[in-house]
């Protein structure tokens, strides 16, 4: 029924690659690259959206749980009970993992929409629960959590944009190879049949709620995996990491990609954050055009831009002159 | 004085209201069958059209809703027909689409008025009884609620309301029996826009106005139509208004912020213990 996702893209992707580690060399200032940094870490996030909601089809809209949960764990971590950050890292990458794995359980009897009111839910509850604490502040020096948020202690002192630049670039092409292994697996191909029909998933033979929960452990971890090296970045954790707005940027990504072909969603990521995030718009007309290009999307390409083109370019190929693309 | 009881007749009033807004989810759901997140954007704009026209010097509740209820239902018809009713079969478009016109909306409204609050003044009570002010928009809100709610109840068990059954029953049977499906879903989805709006007016006075403050009756109306349905108005009304009660006592023993965060665990709690209660209201067909 589709066809084969990854043909021409790796080479694509090694091009961009290259092209993306000589650019510091080319004279970028601190403020762009700290841009791109940023830009590389909302990828990996908008990839592991992708997992859950394009492979799985589970439509997930809180996903900045797991995002927030994670940098939170490292801050308050770091911060608070003063662990280095390598192991609040590894922490962290645990409880989100965790967190991934109770959405997962609560949400695998349910569909469709339901899913989507679910997670929708969770998120907003955690995003209103951390918006309100400030019960994390030490000695009352001042107030920590909420939207002022709580520092992520690094401890080490070498670290610089350059440093932080390519680790960050390091980290999404890894993470892009996991992803792509994770699509192109067994369990892939069964997350793939489970988006396409459950019933029929289920007769043959799949363990539905399993595979549900299982992908959301999966994006869960890749999702905390991109907090924790947010929180390293950024250096601070807020109440906005657990936000609606950052969920529905993951999906927002995902849809304009081609939900379910990983590279699309973390290709978008790559182009639309750097470009609103370097242009000095401000932040709530930045939601604003995200949401403007989602709703364009959603209309005219509802299988995403390039999964739509290809099936019109399909149906044209089989129709003869006579297919107009309906 | 008895500040509880002042807080129980309150959370009536604004129950009502949100009583309003559920029925018109619920009839979303029903006849246009699909979930639809962008209710509260809706709410929020009537809260900001009776907050304009305050401003204006223009501070009667009715030309508010009125105004409210003529913009809702224009804004309404132009989203279903140019986005909702096309991509009706994706379940993922729905949801995220709407979702993302909601955010649309409280990006717009945040930077035409601001991201902080603004409230309207709330006006001289009608009456206090045993120490408990009446207050004007509780009364005004109640009433226009009660009066709309009968109204939908009455059309949906008359013939004229036969064609809403109809669609929400078997949309291909509807339509072969002469019924303009799609005409009826634009109507019906600007129709439960304006009542959206028309709560959000009303309960403008009482809230205080802000770019999300759409989000927690979102959430209660979506409790509401989850455990109730589209014919059973009566249901969704006392439904609404113990909601609406309860999120006014846990505001008042607790924290405001409290009360969303407790709505929101309630409908968790729903949705994972009665996922079966939800497949009879939810879309016919299997995604």
């Amino acid at each position: 029924m589709k066809p084969p996702r990854f043909g021409k893209i790796p080479g694509v992707l090694v091009a961009g690659a290259g092209i993306l580690l000589l650019l510091p060399l080319a004279g970028l200032d601190v403020f762009l690259l700290d841009v791109l940094t940023i830009g590389f870490l909302t990828a990996v996030y908008a990839g592991s959206w992708d997992i859950v909601g394009g492979l799985a089809g589970q439509i997930s809209l809180g996903h900045a749980l797991f995002f927030g949960t994670a940098t939170y764990s490292c801050a308050l971590l770091t911060s608070l009970l003063g662990w280095p950050f390598p192991l609040a890292a590894g922490a962290a990458l645990l409880l989100s993992t965790a967190a991934g794995a109770a959405v997962g359980t609560l949400s695998a009897p349910l569909k469709g929409p339901f899913v989507a009111l679910l997670t929708l839910a969770l998120g907003e509850a955690a995003h209103e629960f951390f918006l309100g604490q400030t019960f994390f502040s030490p000695r009352g020096a001042y107030s920590w959590g909420g939207e002022g948020g709580i520092p992520v202690l690094l401890g080490i002192p070498w670290f610089s944009p350059w440093i932080a630049y390519y680790a960050a670039l390091a980290f999404l092409l890894l993470c892009t190879w996991i992803m792509l292994r994770i699509a192109r697996s067994e369990t892939g191909l069964i997350w793939t049949a489970l988006s396409g029909s459950e019933l029929s998933a289920r007769a043959s033979g799949v363990d539905i709620r399993r595979h549900k929960r299982l992908a959301f452990v999966a994006a869960a971890a890749l999702a905390g995996a991109a907090g924790v090296g947010f929180a390293a970045c950024v250096g601070r954790a807020t109440a906005d990491d657990f936000s609606l707005e950052l969920s529905f940027q993951a999906a927002t990504f995902a849809a304009v990609g081609g939900r379910g072909t990983i590279v699309g969603p973390i290709l978008a990521a790559l182009l639309f954050y750097p470009l609103l995030q370097g242009t000095g718009i401000p932040p709530a007309g930045r939601v604003l055009l995200y949401a403007l290009v989602l709703l364009f999307t959603l209309r005219f390409f509802p299988a995403g831009v390039a999964g739509t083109l290809r099936e019109r370019a399909r149906a044209r190929r089989m129709a003869g002159r006579k297919g107009d693309g309906r | 004085m008895n500040p509880l009881a002042q807080v129980l007749v309150d959370g009536i009033f604004t129950g009502a209201s949100y009583a309003l807004m559920a029925a018109g989810l619920a009839l979303i759901l029903g006849v246009v069958k699909v979930v639809n997140l962008s209710h509260g954007a809706f709410f929020t704009l009537g809260a900001y059209v009776a907050y304009v026209l305050e401003s204006r010097g223009l501070g009667n509740p009715l030309a508010a809703v009125l105004m409210a209820a003529v913009i809702a239902f224009a804004f309404g018809v132009f989203l279903c027909k140019s986005f909702i009713n096309p991509v009706r079969s994706h379940p993922f478009s729905v949801a995220v689409g709407s979702l993302g016109f909601a955010i649309l909306f409280e990006q717009a409204a945040q930077m035409l008025w601001g991201p902080h609050t603004l409230s309207i003044d709330l006006g001289a009570p009608v009456a206090v009884v045993d120490g408990v002010t009446l207050r004007r928009w509780g009364v005004i809100s109640f009433l226009v609620s009660l009066g709309l709610l009968g109204g939908l109840s009455l059309l949906l068990s008359r013939p004229w309301g036969l064609p809403l059954k109809l669609i929400a029953e078997d949309e291909e049977i509807a339509g072969s029996v002469g019924m303009d499906v799609e005409k009826i879903r634009y109507l019906t989805f600007g129709a439960a826009s304006s009542v959206a709006a028309i709560a959000g007016a009303l309960l403008a006075p009482a809230a205080t106005i802000t770019p999300t403050m759409g989000r927690v009756p979102l959430i209660l109306s979506l409790i509401v139509v989850i455990a109730s349905g589209m014919e059973k108005v009566w249901n969704i009304f006392f439904l609404a208004v113990g909601l609406g009660l309860l999120s006014n006592v846990s505001a008042y023993l607790f924290a405001p912020h409290w009360s969303y965060v407790l709505l929101l665990a309630v409908i968790c709690l729903l949705l994972v213990f009665r996922p079966k209660g939800l497949a009879a209201a939810g879309p016919a067909r299997d995604y």
